[in-house]
């Protein structure tokens, strides 16, 4: 199935509208994907067109008190600039290496919709909005309501993921830790995220995210609702206890060739004790 | 006389610099077919039936049946098929070859052949295979080999023994990762049959074709192109490759190219031995008098090299320490996955982690000091070894381990630990490495190198041995050269071709340098007495053992080797208390490797052999599961990257070898020996903590640490 | 399809499937063997080119994803003054020994030295860390990155 090279992001929307296309930004999950044996072309299921390259797709933006990062804006970029926060900087300077941050997008990884998607967790603590585009119109959905599950998301099928866009959030803390098979070009066994507000000694702001040990980043508001307004020295080993108890059953990680489920859930716990120490 | 030390600018790196260099991929040829295996996927069935699609034109399938002479891979066993017959014994075994022009057919030829398989149980672990409740894989037992050797009185040990400590190891497998894929070319022109690949004993490959097409040797030329990595990757499983590319070349009369994707490559070759050790010591007056040591090898579904794999294990079993009482046993046993083979170290290293574990472990129980506990045991000159050997030359162990313990600072780092966010841990080895082939195998090789001088007073060196990174390219040139007393760049040395080379042994178990290099010393002494300006002149030198070599191969009985290396490693880590993670940040290391023909060599080898250890101990986990690795790309299977790797300082300590050229002893898998251990101190030393396994997981930390933190409360 | 593009200097326009991996259009249709397949899953670097001067791996771009763009392979770095010093520096370090991840080694130290003229140990470990070498440690590629740094002071600074 031949590809497409469209040139301007109306001719991309509306060959989306024509037939079922596979959007390919950077390439660097599909191309592996798809991939096949030494030397053959990958084979995609459907036509794969190409958008990396659309202008409209690229660079970051503020627009009032919002940041916009278009989709097929790469890592590296991501990485190397100013207005992005710390918790999703550091997470993009942990990925893959220098040559796939390169090439590598943020619409990438988040259509991906891998539960080792390194950007997710703090995409999930920013509260990052995804904007979808097709002839028919703009559609924003919640980053947790566009995730669903290993592999899927919830883009129809002639839409393409246009931006991701949150409110900067103010914090006083914030911790990313990568778990990763090795410090480069590593998958994550486990991924955390998490910003915090203190202020006068009270906690104004918690969220917390994890990667890869669900389906699906975890992110449990009703949790972090019951730290907000505690005081810092109410954080105590029975509070804290009480704390890892609640995500336990949402903490569903699996056994596989990079970890064990078991490491992946204690693990988890402990980072989450560890931000809480924190604070 | 230049300091043969000193280094120079390798002779292959400027080519290699500029992608240059052609390995084997980068050979094409107009009209050449492309290969794909077709693979089993069972984990050991009988083939029922295999139906093959219509081909089209230029397109064909190969099998067992078109091997006009022995379908075995020629090794130490008869047991091992270049393609498999009527029976598959592990998931990915090579049944047929596809070839054809376009590799897009190939491919799809190869994806819609369809085979039928009756599965029959497979034995999916050493403990099954050693049950013997399946029917066996191999013999009666399921052993490719079963030893067992003695010295002193060990019964007697144990029962004057104060205490006895006994302990079991583990250690797992381990992929060789050399950066280039295998692959091969074969041609077929006039009765001839070329290969051209990726290899390190080209006349192994050229042996195994002899008897595949039951032909003559001089109907086989194989020809080594330049090779990304070896590490004994590409000792024996070559032979298969090019066996398989040989075989459709023959069929078809063309030029065929079978390269491995990667992927086929981490799943279906050869991997390090996974090792189950168990060690039973006699331990008196602080003293171990005693020792028990049983090697239990997975050595895979075919023989390949595993039962002398198991003896140069089963030889270093004793590590670099003296103990008057020893029995060793041990066995290499077949499973149903691929088969195991060489590995940079080849045995050794399974049990140099083992005993120094083990003696750390001894050491802490009686309240002693590791490092002045080990010393206490160390080898002398004068002591026999555990085969009995004797130790002829200067043991500088007091020497290497001082200096790698002032070039570490290694008391007072572990007196007083640095205080930080991490816990921090420093660890200690001391080890040996035999030299050259395993007890009489350089005695029934009787190597041959040659040097030839032409008419124009370049001289060419003539040996099957190969540059697989590791340097003779450059180290060899020196040492001709250095007794010629001619320009380095006046001395020739070619990718080995059988047809111009003589038969000077494999690329492998560290021999080239000290035996291929001292028959080129001694080449080249006669060459400088025989000198005629402008004449041609062919000087060859074979290879004898030493007079005083002493070896009996049925009872493992003298001296194992002819020399051996010794070293001593410190390595520091810091382990991360949360997650476990370990990050090495430090590793220093003090060898005696005799004269090193050229530092810079020297210390890249120590530098690689040190970090490949160090990923063995700690990041490259490979875990079966239903016949199956898990780890199956590189993707999944982790070696360490620049992030992973710590900064290394080195030393040297050089005792001469009088057989070496210029006193050079063994080097390349010497560096790697030590690091497990060392690493696996350091852990234990930031933990408080015992360990009997590597590689040393984050997962498995955790849980050891909930027991130690629960058994604490 | 026909894409056109900018290698090594020359503009070049060739005809291949979209989705075909740069990797094999460099090896194939313009014979650049210095740029090697390691592991076709971008785990290794040994494939590594320049694309409009950044690193990337050519066996993950998909050659649609080239048109109109600037692609140096070693083949054509080898032509500058800045090969050559890297060239030397990793000569005397002793960087290379099988020499398979060299080419993809080069065009990252080059990026590296491009960008940051000075850097420090830490920061050439980021920059390789791409780049998978079995053989070195690494330490001895590091070692040829620092004296490329220096010999080359004014050229990486230009
Ligand atoms: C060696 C290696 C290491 C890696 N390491 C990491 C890592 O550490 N952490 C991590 O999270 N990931 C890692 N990855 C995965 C990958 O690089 C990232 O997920 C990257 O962000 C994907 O971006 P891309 O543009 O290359 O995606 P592509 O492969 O182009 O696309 C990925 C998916 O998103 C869809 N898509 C892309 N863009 C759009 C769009 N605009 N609209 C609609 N759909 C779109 C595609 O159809 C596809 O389903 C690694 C990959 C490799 C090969
Ligand atoms: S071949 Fe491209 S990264 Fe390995
Ligand atoms: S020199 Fe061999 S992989 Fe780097």
């Amino acid at each position: 199935m031949e590809g497409v090279i469209p040139k301007t992001l109306n001719e991309a929307l509306s060959l989306m509208a024509s037939k079922n296309y596979i959007p390919v930004a950077g390439g660097t999950d599909l191309m592996v994907r798809y991939k096949r044996w030494k030397n053959l072309t990958p084979s995609f299921p459907a036509a794969p067109l190409f958008i990396a390259n659309l202008p409209e797709l690229r660079g970051i933006y503020r627009e009032d008190d919002e940041l916009i990062i278009k989709a097929a804006t790469p890592l590296s970029d991501i990485e190397g600039h100013s207005d992005i926060p710390v918790v999703l900087k550091e997470a993009v300077r942990l990925m893959a290496s220098p040559g796939i941050r390169n090439i590598g997008t943020i619409g990438g990884n988040v259509g991906n919709a891998s539960p080792a998607g390194d950007t997710l967790p703090p995409l999930y603590v920013l509260d990052a909005n995804v904007v979808l585009l097709s002839e028919k119109g703009k559609r924003t959905l919640r980053i947790y309501e566009f995730i669903k599950g290993p592999g899927k998301n919830d883009r129809r099928e002639d839409e393409i993921i246009y931006e991701i866009r949150f409110k900067v959030p103010e914090y006083t803390h914030y911790f990313y830790r990568k778990v990763g098979t090795r410090k480069a070009n590593a998958l994550s066994k486990l991924s955390f995220a998490g910003i915090a507000k203190v202020e006068n000694g009270i906690i104004e702001d918690f969220r917390i995210s994890l990667g890869a040990v669900a389906p699906f980043p975890v992110r449990v508001i009703e949790i972090e609702r019951k730290v907000v307004g505690k005081k810092t020295e109410e954080i105590d080993g029975q509070f804290i206890d009480s704390i890892k108890k609640d995500y336990e059953p949402y903490i569903r990680p699996i056994d596989d060739q990079r970890s064990t489920a078991y490491y992946r859930k204690k693990t988890s716990l402990r980072l989450i004790e560890s931000f809480l120490r924190a604070l | 006389m230049r300091d043969i030390s000193k280094p120079v600018r390798r002779f292959d790196a400027s080519e290699k610099i500029a992608g240059v260099a052609r390995f084997v991929d980068d050979h094409y040829e107009e009209g050449m077919l492309y290969g794909k295996i077709v693979r089993s996927e069972r984990v050991r069935a009988k083939i029922k039936a295999i139906k093959i699609p219509e081909l089209p034109e230029g397109y064909h399938v190969i099998s067992a049946k078109d091997i006009p002479g022995k379908n075995r891979i020629k090794m130490i066993f008869d047991d091992w098929p270049f393609l498999a017959e009527d029976v598959v014994n592990y998931f990915g075994e090579p049944i047929l070859l596809v070839v054809g022009p376009e590799r897009e057919k190939v491919y799809e030829i190869s994806e819609s052949i369809e085979i039928e398989y009756e599965d029959i149980p497979a034995i999916l672990s050493v403990e099954e295979a050693l049950l013997n409740k399946k029917p066996p894989i191999y013999g009666e037992n399921n052993l490719f080999a079963d030893y067992f050797f003695e010295k002193g009185d060990v019964e007697n040990a144990f029962s004057e023994a104060d205490e006895v400590i006994e302990e079991e190891f583990k250690t797992g497998f381990q992929e060789h990762i050399y950066l280039e894929p295998q692959g091969m070319i074969a041609k077929y022109n006039n009765g001839r049959i070329e290969v051209f690949g990726s290899m390190q004993c080209p006349f192994y490959v050229k042996n195994a074709l002899i008897e595949e097409f039951d032909t003559k040797p001089d109907k086989i030329r194989v020809v080594q192109t330049t090779t990304g990595g070896g590490f004994g990757g590409k000792e024996e499983y070559p032979s298969q490759i090019a066996g398989i590319a040989a075989l459709g070349a023959y069929k078809t009369g063309k030029t065929v190219k079978l390269v491995y994707d990667r992927a086929e490559d981490v799943e279906f070759t050869t991997k390090r031995h996974p090792s189950h050790i168990r060690i039973k010591g006699a331990v008196k007056n602080g003293k171990v008098i005693g020792i028990e040591v049983e090697i239990i090898l997975n050595a895979g579904s075919y023989a390949g090299l595993s039962s002398v794999v198991l003896q140069r294990g089963m030889f270093a079993a004793t590590g670099a320490y003296s103990i008057p009482n020893v029995r060793v046993i041990g066995k290499a046993v077949a499973t149903n996955i691929v088969p195991m083979g060489a590995f940079r170290g080849f045995g050794a290293p399974q049990s140099i982690f083992a005993i120094e574990t083990f003696m750390n472990h001894v050491a802490k129980r009686l309240g002693r000091d590791p490092v002045e506990f080990k010393l206490s045991h160390r080898y002398r000159k004068g002591d026999t070894t555990a085969t009995g050997g004797l130790l002829r030359n200067e043991v500088r162990l007091p020497e290497i381990v001082n200096r790698v313990l002032s070039m570490s600072d290694y008391y007072s780092k572990k007196k007083e630990k640095k205080e930080g966010k991490k816990l921090y841990g420093i660890g200690f080895s001391m080890f040996l490495h035999g030299c050259g082939f395993t007890g009489n195998g350089e005695e029934i090789l009787k190597s041959i190198a040659r040097l030839k001088k032409r008419k124009d007073n370049k001289v060419e060196i003539l040996i099957s041995n190969v540059d697989m990174g590791q340097g003779p390219q450059t180290t060899l040139r020196k040492v001709v050269a250095e007794v010629l007393g001619i320009p380095y760049e006046d001395v020739i040395y070619e990718n080995p071709d059988t047809d111009r080379v003589p038969d000077s042994g494999p690329t492998v178990a560290s021999r080239t340098a000290m035996i291929v290099g001292g028959l080129l010393y001694r080449a080249a002494k006669e060459l400088k007495e025989k000198w005629v300006d402008g004449e041609e002149i062919v000087v060859e030198k074979q290879y004898r053992h030493p007079e005083y070599i002493k070896w009996d191969q049925e009872k493992f009985k003298g001296d194992a080797y002819p020399e051996y290396s010794w070293g001593a490693n410190v390595i520091e880590v810091e382990v991360d208390p949360i997650t476990y993670e370990i990050d090495v940040k430090k590793a220093y290391a003090v060898f005696d490797l005799g004269t090193p023909l050229d530092r810079k060599i020297i210390e890249g080898q120590i530098h690689g052999g040190m970090l490949q250890g160090i990923g063995y101990a700690t990041l490259e986990v490979m875990e079966q599961k239903d016949g199956r690795f898990m780890q199956r790309t590189i993707t999944d299977y982790i070696v360490p990257t620049a992030l992973d790797a710590p900064l290394f300082e080195t030393d040297l300590v050089s005792q001469p070898y009088e057989h070496g050229p210029f006193g050079a002893k063994c080097a390349g898998e010497l560096t790697f020996v030590g690091a497990a251990p060392a690493v696996c101190a350091a852990v234990e030393d930031a933990l408080q903590i015992d360990l009997y396994e590597i590689p040393i997981r984050p997962e498995k930390l955790l849980t050891i640490m909930e027991k130690k933190n629960e058994s604490e409360v | 399809m026909k894409v056109r593009f900018k290698l090594n200097g020359e503009e070049v326009e060739v005809e291949a499937n979209p989705a075909s991996r740069l990797l094999d259009v460099l090896r194939e249709k313009f014979g650049l063997i210095g740029v090697k397949e390691g592991c076709g899953e971008g785990e290794c670097g040994a494939c590594a080119v320049l694309l409009d001067g950044r690193v990337v791996h050519s066996c993950l771009v998909p050659f649609a994803n080239v048109m109109g763009k600037e692609i140096i392979t070693i083949e054509g770095l080898r032509k500058t003054e800045e090969y050559r010093i890297i060239e030397e520096s990793l000569l005397d370090a002793g960087s290379v020994q099988c020499g398979f991840c060299t080419p993809g080694f080069v065009i990252s130290i080059y990026a590296l030295l491009k960008n940051n003229p000075n850097p420090e140990d830490k920061e050439i470990r980021e920059a390789i860390s791409g780049n998978l070498c079995r053989c070195t440690g690494y330490q001895m590629i590091i070692d040829g990155v620092k004296l490329a740094a220096k010999r080359g002071e004014k050229l990486w600074k230009a």
